[in-house]
């Protein structure tokens, strides 16, 4: 009990300590001061005073004006309380769709890097036919399957990044599978399941965080483009990609309307995978111990 | 060299037996199925019944599968549900412009991207690196869809230089018209795929860069021209080129959404269109031409490395 309560306090300081250090670059912290107010945002839509579906077709594709400061859509909606309740929509879409395919993905790429054999074979064939469908194409059919609906998004859009916990979990593995912790764990008696999930897997965790919010980006990325193509959430559920689809028709008469929903879309993106990066360069340089050289 | 070629081509069939099986499945896991599509929602009980039974739906999963897979070994790929036409004739006819599309985003990639990635790597965490870094992060970033949109109100809304929709005109009959077309749908695919291609080589530059054979070059007093552009780009592209064909999948998909953007009458829109009017045997049809596609390029990329580097043989 001691000692998990000690790995806890060492894990949750190693913590602070990355962020502390995320912290310290301007594009991480920005980054993450956008996310936090996307997140809030999403979280407290209900309780700001803004109304996604009531419509007012006498007010329609009003440029940003003091009450409505994105605009107003083709039904005389307000486009900023849309691109918050869209908020929700792509994080909610996005943290699912990471979760499935760490939840598919990890067991995988365990499997398959821990025994080596023939399972081995198997699983990275399939994940080689994941990896040969473009993603957008992949989720595409997989709605042409399931219908249209935000489930069968986030399930197509997480199906899409299996490859990418897959790819990563297994290399871990086959790094850390010789390694002499878990020879000894395996002399004391420690099952293959036990050795995969209880052993490997805590050792291996940090690059499969960073994946995680890798992934994150792109799965907001793919739900947008889902949309954008007309098979993602269907309406009148606001989304950020429908909003552009639909903006893309009112170019002439309202340009903000596809400019701005776009660009809290993409500032998304990027922050997501500013930290990504960051936290990336972080983990390579803890790996080798050799600090990135500056200048020449 | 042959046999090595025949084994790589050879490896390719289980990967398009999984998946041509596995798209066939969820096809054949679809509530209604193709019969829906066939006869329309207000079709009575006979008349599906009557469907069904015409074009086999009613045999096992597997036994529909092999007639499929049999009949597309040798190059037939069904009839479109919609339009009556071999769906592999529907494909040949908008590959050409897909593929007039990929180049012309290829050049604007490769003319973007290796400057970029260059003037990143010759002076790793300088000014110039962080801010050439940052175009890469933005060209990845920013959605092609948003990046389209902004180009079209540009170009088309406000200066009306440039169409708003693209056609496609082949290149060799009117290259005037083809690149009016193409330098919109070009630079919105392109600058996305230059993000790549920027991000890879630099990594890949500086790999190379510390290597001992580039002190050597310098040591015995090269030129730094002749440092970078012979020995560091030529063994730093290596590399490159694998990421490059790890790629193509994000290539495909990227001018799946570019051709949407800009309604240009590629395999994309097609993808698109048969997925939107559920039209399986051409979903099928498309996706394996994709797959195809994806796996020949992969194969050509392995070639290319024994052409790039000569110390690579195939056996």
């Amino acid at each position: 009990m001691a000692a998990r309560r000690d790995a806890m306090s060492a894990m949750l300081g190693s913590t602070l300590q990355v962020l502390r250090r995320l912290s310290a670059r301007r594009s991480t912290s920005l980054s993450f001061a956008f996310l936090l107010l996307v997140a809030l945002a999403a979280v407290f839509a209900d309780v700001l005073p803004l109304d996604p579906l009531t419509q007012n077709l006498a007010d329609s594709l009003m440029p940003p004006s003091s009450s409505a400061w994105f605009g107003t859509d083709e039904l005389g909606r307000d486009i900023l309380a849309r691109v918050v309740y869209g908020a929700r929509t792509s994080l909610v879409t996005a943290f699912g769709a990471v979760v499935i395919a760490a939840l598919i993905g990890v067991p995988i790429g365990l499997v398959a890097g821990f025994f080596g054999d023939w399972r081995d074979s198997v699983l990275m064939r399939c994940i080689d036919v994941l990896l040969a469908l473009p993603n957008i194409l992949f989720a595409m059919a997989l709605i042409a399957v399931l219908g249209r609906s935000q489930a069968a998004a986030l399930v197509a859009v997480g199906i899409a990044g299996i490859p990418n916990f897959a790819r990563i979990a297994r290399a871990q593995v086959m790094a850390l599978r010789q390694l002499d912790f878990v020879t000894a764990v395996r002399s004391f008696g420690g099952g293959s399941s036990y050795i995969m999930f209880r052993t490997i897997l805590p050792n291996a965790l940090s690059p499969l965080v960073v994946q995680a919010i890798v992934l994150a980006s792109i799965a907001i990325l793919l739900e947008a483009a889902l949309a954008f193509l007309g098979v993602g959430v269907p309406p009148p559920t606001p989304s950020w990609g429908e909003m552009l689809r639909t903006g893309k028709s009112y170019l002439h008469e309202a340009p903000t309307y596809a400019v701005l929903p776009g660009l809290v879309l993409t500032l998304t993106i990027l922050s997501f995978d500013t930290i990504g990066r960051a936290l990336t360069a972080l983990l390579d340089r803890h790996d080798t111990g050799v600090p990135e050289r500056r200048g020449r | 060299m042959t046999s090595y070629l025949l084994r790589r081509l050879l490896h390719m069939l289980p990967v398009l037996f999984l998946a041509s099986f596995a798209i066939f499945a969820m096809i054949y896991a679809v509530p209604g199925g193709p019969v829906a599509v066939l006869v329309g929602e207000n079709a009575s009980p006979e008349e599906i019944a009557a469907t069904i039974a015409r074009y086999g739906l009613d045999r096992p999963m597997l036994i529909q599968y092999f007639d499929w897979l049999g009949q597309a070994v040798r190059g037939d790929f069904g009839l479109s549900l919609h339009s009556r036409q071999p769906v592999l004739a529907l494909i040949g006819e908008r590959l050409p412009a897909t593929l007039q599309l990929a180049v012309a985003a290829i050049l604007v990639a490769l003319l973007v991207g290796i400057p970029v990635a260059v003037g990143s790597a010759v002076r790793p965490n300088s000014w110039l690196d962080r801010l050439l870094s940052g175009w890469s992060a933005l060209a990845l970033g920013v959605p092609t869809f948003w990046l389209g949109i902004l180009l079209i109100l540009l170009f088309a809304v406000e200066l009306r230089w440039l169409p708003s929709a693209s056609r496609y005109v082949p290149f060799w009959e009117s290259p005037v018209d083809a690149l009016r077309s193409l330098i919109l749908p070009a630079l919105t695919l392109g600058i996305y795929v230059s993000g790549i291609f920027a991000r890879f080589l630099r990594a890949s530059l500086i790999g190379e860069a510390k290597q001992d054979y580039v002190r050597t070059a310098r040591a015995k007093g090269l030129p730094e021209s002749r440092v970078v552009g012979l020995h560091i780009m030529r063994n730093a592209l290596l590399p490159f080129v694998t990421i490059v064909g790890l790629m193509m999948a994000n290539f495909i998909g990227g001018a799946v959404v570019t051709e949407a953007v800009f309604t240009y009458p590629g395999l994309g829109r097609l993808v698109i269109q048969a997925i939107s009017t559920r039209d399986y045997p051409l979903i099928q049809g498309c996706i394996m031409v994709i797959l195809v596609g994806y796996m020949l390029v992969n194969l050509i990329i392995d070639l290319l490395y024994a052409w790039i580097d000569p110390r690579i043989e195939y056996h």
